[in-house]
């Protein structure tokens, strides 16, 4: 028996295995069911009574699991820390496009204004609409995003600024879960009055902690979109 | 016609394969190619399609987002289950986290030896 002839029979072997597994997989997935009487349904039920919050998935993420939100602002957080492990001097280091077009940069610093009060409004209004903390820093983001690519080498990020926000609004994320053990229950616990469904000025502790979520990501992405448009060394 | 396509266990069906092809489509890209930066970029598309089986098993027809509007005026009424968009939304999160990560490495990695096919890594000193 020879090498070529046991790669085939292995080859054959493990194609058809992975058939039958591709096969058991679809099986399982196709005749899934949600369940009806889940955690969401209870949760829905008591969200008017304790929250007021008209969103009720950002009632979810920040306040009845508050506790796995601070977990992933972290894990963000660590990311971004890894990758500023990497860059070694950035202000020496030029964009890797250059565009030199004056329309391009005339309208964008019409448009740089905007964007970022759109993502301010995405924040602010997570409690309300569709949005929140994660998508208006990520919209954020996008405007500098714009700016990078319109005024090649001429912007640049004030990195103690970006450090000073994400910093301060991480501190505050962890002081309003502290503030809620100390004066109520539990951690992310709520302190503040809770107004009435559907008005700006509802939800108790949930658009806090929302705005400072929505700094801290989009500091945190800005820095990320700045390290990976800066890497090209200057001649 | 259309009425027997917007019903709720066809459109599973077709949330359930299209999730499938997608997460194929992602590792089998994750296994054939040579380059790191689009082995990466294909574990990508493979989380992608987690996203998509999650938040699609869980629309129902009829149902609206957990949303108070003028339309839904009443929680628990005709809304579909708010838990795992929360968890999708933490998953995304972490995603984009850990796929800026690994690039970078890519990047650093670049950088130090000019190359990015995986068949002629030799840092390690393993005889091929």
């Amino acid at each position: 028996m020879n090498p070529k002839r046991e790669i085939r029979v292995q080859t054959i072997v493990v194609s058809l295995l992975v058939s039958i597994m591709t096969i058991l997989l679809l099986g399982i997935l196709l005749s899934f069911q949600p369940l009806s009487g889940s955690l969401g349904s209870e949760l829905l039920a008591i969200n008017q009574t304790t929250t007021q919050s008209a969103n009720a998935v950002t009632s979810v993420v920040t306040y009845f699991r508050g506790l796995d939100t601070l977990g992933e602002v972290t894990i963000l957080f660590l990311s971004i820390f890894g990758i500023g492990l990497g860059i070694e001097r950035l202000q020496e280091k030029e964009n890797i496009f250059s565009y030199d077009n004056a329309l391009l940069k005339i309208g964008a610093d019409m448009l740089f204004p905007l964007i970022i009060l759109f993502g301010l409004y995405i924040i602010i209004h997570g409690h309300l609409s569709p949005g929140g903390g994660f998508q208006g820093g990520v919209v954020i983001a996008s405007g500098f995003l714009l700016m990078f690519l319109a005024k090649n080498n001429e912007f640049k990020l004030n990195h103690k600024m970006t450090t000073l926000v994400e910093a301060l609004s991480g501190a505050g994320f962890v002081l309003v879960g502290i503030l809620g053990l100390l004066l109520v229950d539990r951690f992310f616990g709520n302190f503040l009055p809770l107004g009435t469904l559907g008005k700006l000025w509802s939800g108790g502790v949930i658009p806090l902690i929302y705005i400072f979520v929505g700094l801290k990501v989009s500091a945190e992405i800005s820095t990320l979109v700045e390290y990976f448009i800066r890497i090209k060394d200057v001649r | 016609m259309l009425d027997s396509f917007n019903q709720t266990p066809f459109l599973h069906g077709v949330i359930t394969i299209g999730a499938f092809l997608l997460l194929a489509i992602g590792l089998i890209g994750a296994m054939s190619k040579k380059n790191l930066f689009k082995i990466f970029l294909s574990l990508s598309i493979a989380e992608a399609s987690l996203f998509l089986y999650f938040i699609g098993m869980h629309f129902e027809v009829g149902k609206d987002a957990p949303i108070v509007t003028q339309k839904v005026t009443e929680f628990g009424v005709n809304m579909v289950d708010p838990v795992p968009q929360a968890m999708i939304l933490t998953t995304i999160v972490i995603a984009i986290a850990v796929l800026a990560l690994s690039l970078s490495f890519v990047v650093n990695y670049f950088k130090l030896t000019g190359n990015l096919d995986i068949d002629k890594m030799n840092e390690l000193g393993e005889e091929s």
